[in-house]
């Protein structure tokens, strides 16, 4: 059953068209990339179908609702998402953001037991201002799962975060899938989609040029492909 | 249910804004301390009565009052929100159920807080170091003190809700907030200024709730057309805040 469907999306922002007519659908449980090169429009799309943008054109469709008509707040209850570039009160505690992020939620996570399970007990009195990359981006998940999400949306999460974050972020995210909820995730690293997706949709240029699992669009790609990014740079003639 | 949760929301959005604010240096300066120095400043030549014989810190607290709600109101609650705004804290928000009227209200409540905290010193003091005479009217002083904090507030809301930036809010607010309490009343007597000065002042926001609080204070009846002129500023600038809002 497809949890998210995008259809012929349309975005512009004075004159510049961000997004192009792009179609995507995302299967209920998977772990699904929207992946492509910087400035190829993919934050609008995970805007759009998170309800912070409203389209141009085309429809969205999130576990049948329009995140931009009347069931908007019956949809944020049932979502969850870490916002590229999104912060929270520099002097506001783990604890308190968690506590405050469940308040808003009909029936939220205990959000005590979400800290101990995602390790961020130990930093429960630590400030926002005062936490490295790495746990920024852990309490961040924690926030995006506290309202118990069906579908979790998650916008460039290891950007920025070392080698070690990073890998520690995907076991998270795996986690989450073996939970039962559908993960989307925003990345311009082709080894991340990789790893992680079960199926990429690549965007560039405010279109989908290729749409598959990573395993698929390599085959795609033809003889020599050994990864996606390989497939990544055949399949969008870059390079 | 579904009211018991949204009221269990606003608690907890109050308390955490209202921590925020008792750990942000300048906030907590601006509330508590500030009140206290003007008072000091105002009463360190003595409790000389006024022209038309009111002791000076009679009027002063009652004065002070609404500095305290100025400052809480039109410097403080815009630049929290108008910095929220630009760190992108009101994104992250936008992103869950809570609604902009729910932000507003926990805002200005924890807001408003802090400006109670504030008023309460500067009456402690007034009492224990300068023997302020007990309010002739709670009833009168509390209602003025609330229609002023909610006009003021309205205003400070609709601030933040327009500036682009934190800065730009603090700026704006100080450029409201320093003529308006020299103008109305709130730092110097309205019995020591010039007739020109206190016309320019009474059409400034502030001067119903200086004028308001004394009134309680004394035990003079309310003024309808006063507290009229403060229920109309709340319901403007406060519905002008809700849609001039923006994440």
């Amino acid at each position: 059953m497809a949890v998210i469907e995008v259809n012929d999306l349309r975005k512009s922002y004075k004159g510049h068209q961000a997004v192009n007519g792009v179609s995507l659908t995302v299967e209920r449980g998977e772990i699904f990339g929207i992946a492509g090169p910087n400035g190829a429009g993919k934050t609008s799309v995970v805007e759009c179908v998170s309800g912070l943008r409203r389209p141009d054109g085309g429809t969205v469709r999130v576990l049948g609702l329009d995140p931009h008509g009347g069931d908007r707040r019956a949809l944020q209850q049932r979502i969850g998402a870490q916002l590229q570039e999104a912060a929270l009160p520099d002097a506001i505690k783990v604890g308190e953001a968690l506590k405050m992020y469940a308040s808003f939620y009909d029936d939220p996570a205990d959000w005590r037991a979400l800290m101990d399970e995602w390790g961020l007990a130990g930093r429960k009195g630590d400030r926002f201002a005062g936490l490295s990359g790495g746990w920024k981006q852990r309490l961040f998940i924690a926030l995006a799962l506290v309202g118990r999400p069906e579908v979790v949306l998650l916008d460039e999460l290891t950007t920025g975060l070392d080698p070690d974050a990073r890998r520690s972020t995907w076991a998270l995210i795996r986690t989450m899938r073996e939970r039962g909820v559908t993960v989307v995730i925003v990345t311009h690293f082709m080894d991340e989609a990789e790893a992680l997706c079960d199926r990429v949709a690549i965007i560039d240029g405010g279109r989908v040029t290729a749409q598959g699992s990573p395993r698929e669009l390599i085959g795609q790609a033809g003889a020599g492909t050994a990864s996606l990014e390989d497939a990544y740079f055949a399949l969008t003639g870059r390079n | 249910m579904k009211g018991m949760k949204g009221m269990k929301g606003f608690a907890n959005v109050v308390a955490v804004e209202l921590k925020l604010g008792l750990r942000d240096p300048m906030s907590a300066f601006f509330a508590l301390a500030f009140p206290l120095i003007m008072l000091w400043v105002k009463l360190r030549g003595g409790n000389k009565p006024l022209p038309g014989g009111v002791p000076a810190v009679d009027a002063t607290v009652p004065m002070l009052a609404a500095f305290v709600i100025g400052l809480a109101a039109l410097v403080v609650l815009p630049a929290t929100l108008a910095q929220y705004r630009e760190r992108r804290v009101l994104k992250r928000l936008r992103a869950t159920p809570a609604a902009p009227a729910m932000l507003f209200g926990a805002q200005w409540i924890a807001h408003m807080l802090l400006a109670v905290a504030g008023t309460a010193l500067i009456v402690l003091v007034g009492a224990a170091g300068y023997g302020l005479a007990a309010p002739a009217s709670l009833a009168g002083v509390l209602l003025a003190w609330l229609l002023g904090a909610l006009s003021l507030g309205a205003i400070g809301l609709l601030l933040g809700a327009l500036a682009p930036s934190g800065r730009a809010a603090t700026v704006i607010g100080l450029g409201l907030f320093f003529p308006m309490v020299f103008l109305s009343g709130a730092v110097i007597p309205r019995e020591t200024m010039s007739g020109s000065m206190r016309a320019i002042g009474d059409l400034t926001p502030m001067a119903p709730v200086v004028r308001a609080i004394r009134d309680g204070w004394a035990g003079a009846p309310p003024s309808a057309a006063t507290l009229g002129i403060m229920v109309a500023i709340a319901v403007a600038a406060g519905g002008g805040a809700l849609k001039a809002y923006r994440w």
